[in-house]
């Protein structure tokens, strides 16, 4: 029954006072918002505490949410000025979340792997990989229009851009990921796509 | 930017215009090239369609619940701004503006001999002030009491 229940619905019975449902939000919502935390933050400990500042963050500021909007596009908002919140405080990579520099200094990190260690390895985690190998935002761009059915203008109403700068971002980001499988699976890339 | 890639993403996103739809249409079946391009990402799109979302620790919702339960509960921002609030901060700010007016008024010894209205207040209240006067302003009293009670019950049924 309380499956059933729309984010708008929830939303209203936590302002009407049974708190207690925020819970069925939060499970709703946290692997997307880990997820996404992870994109920026590429560590699980950070990650973990960016999504759980995120979600008190959206309890505190519930009663200002427009119910005109998706909660889900509120929340990746909130997502994402935590991260970069977070990211200026540790001061990790912040200055240069935009910058080319990073993105090859990303790449360096992890360009030490063996692409044979990887063969019996399915396409999901190929595909992890070379999304952890991407810009920060790139990356959030791409898991957001794939996995959290929000639209260019949705996206960048989410991460603070024009939409037309995130359907560049976006198509540059698939362009890299193409590079990457094809990288990371060399010949079996064929076998894959 | 518009090159055969990007417009091939374009028209699987489904963001074409119908004639740049006909017209990539019309490319994928007459080109080998530009066909083969096209299922290459076509299958690459379902690929990242798939992408895996990372799962936070199990302890996750309860850190997050424990930590929401020491924060005062949300309202929503209708009920936070009361409108009785909103009037009683404007009634005390004109019965204070007044106060102070009368108050300066009071204590001043304001005097213009060339400000002479001349003007006789001298009324005789008694030839206005009549029976049928005083039902009227009555009966217009008990029609503006019965609308805003009228108006009270309607709003209290809606929130029921």
């Amino acid at each position: 029954m309380e499956q059933e229940l729309t984010d708008l619905v929830l939303i209203q019975n936590v302002l009407n006072g049974e708190t207690a449902q925020y819970a069925l939000l939060v499970k709703r919502h946290q692997r997307f918002v880990f997820t996404l935390a992870l994109r920026f933050s590429k560590n699980r400990e950070d990650a973990e505490e960016i999504a759980q500042d995120c979600f008190v963050k959206a309890y505190k500021a519930l009663g200002t949410f427009k119910q005109t909007a998706k909660f889900s596009t509120w929340l990746y908002t909130i997502t994402y000025t935590t991260a970069m919140t977070f990211l200026r405080k540790n001061r990790l990579n912040t200055s240069s979340i935009h910058d080319e520099e990073t993105f090859l200094q990303l790449e360096n990190q992890t360009s030490g792997f063996n692409a044979n260690s990887y063969e019996k390895q399915d396409s999901h985690t190929f595909l992890n990989l070379a999304i952890s190998q991407l810009m920060p935002d790139d990356a959030a761009i791409v898991t957001l229009f794939y996995k959290g059915e929000q639209s260019l203008e949705e996206i960048g109403e989410a991460l603070h851009m024009e939409p037309n700068t995130i359907k560049v971002k976006l198509h540059r980001a698939r362009q890299r990921l193409k590079e990457k499988l094809q990288y990371l699976l060399k010949d079996e890339v064929k076998e894959l796509l | 930017m518009n090159t055969i890639e990007q417009q091939l993403w374009d028209y699987l996103d489904g963001s074409l215009e119908e004639s740049a739809k006909k017209a990539i249409e019309e490319k994928i079946e007459s080109d080998a090239e530009i066909k083969s391009q096209y299922e290459e990402l076509l299958k690459l799109n379902l690929v990242f369609g798939e992408m895996d979302l990372d799962e936070p620790s199990m302890s996750f919702t309860r850190n997050v619940m424990e930590s929401v339960a020491l924060a005062p509960a949300p309202i929503a921002m209708k009920t936070k701004v009361d409108k009785k609030i909103i009037y009683c901060i404007g009634g005390f700010f004109l019965v204070s503006l007044l106060a102070l007016m009368s108050y300066v008024l009071y204590n001043s010894n304001l005097h213009m001999p060339g400000f002479d209205l001349n003007v006789n207040f001298d009324f005789n209240l008694d030839k206005y002030i009549t029976p049928t006067a005083v039902y009227s302003f009555l009966f217009a009293d008990l029609v503006i009491g019965l609308i805003f009670l009228d108006q009270f019950l309607r709003k209290k049924l809606t929130h029921k």
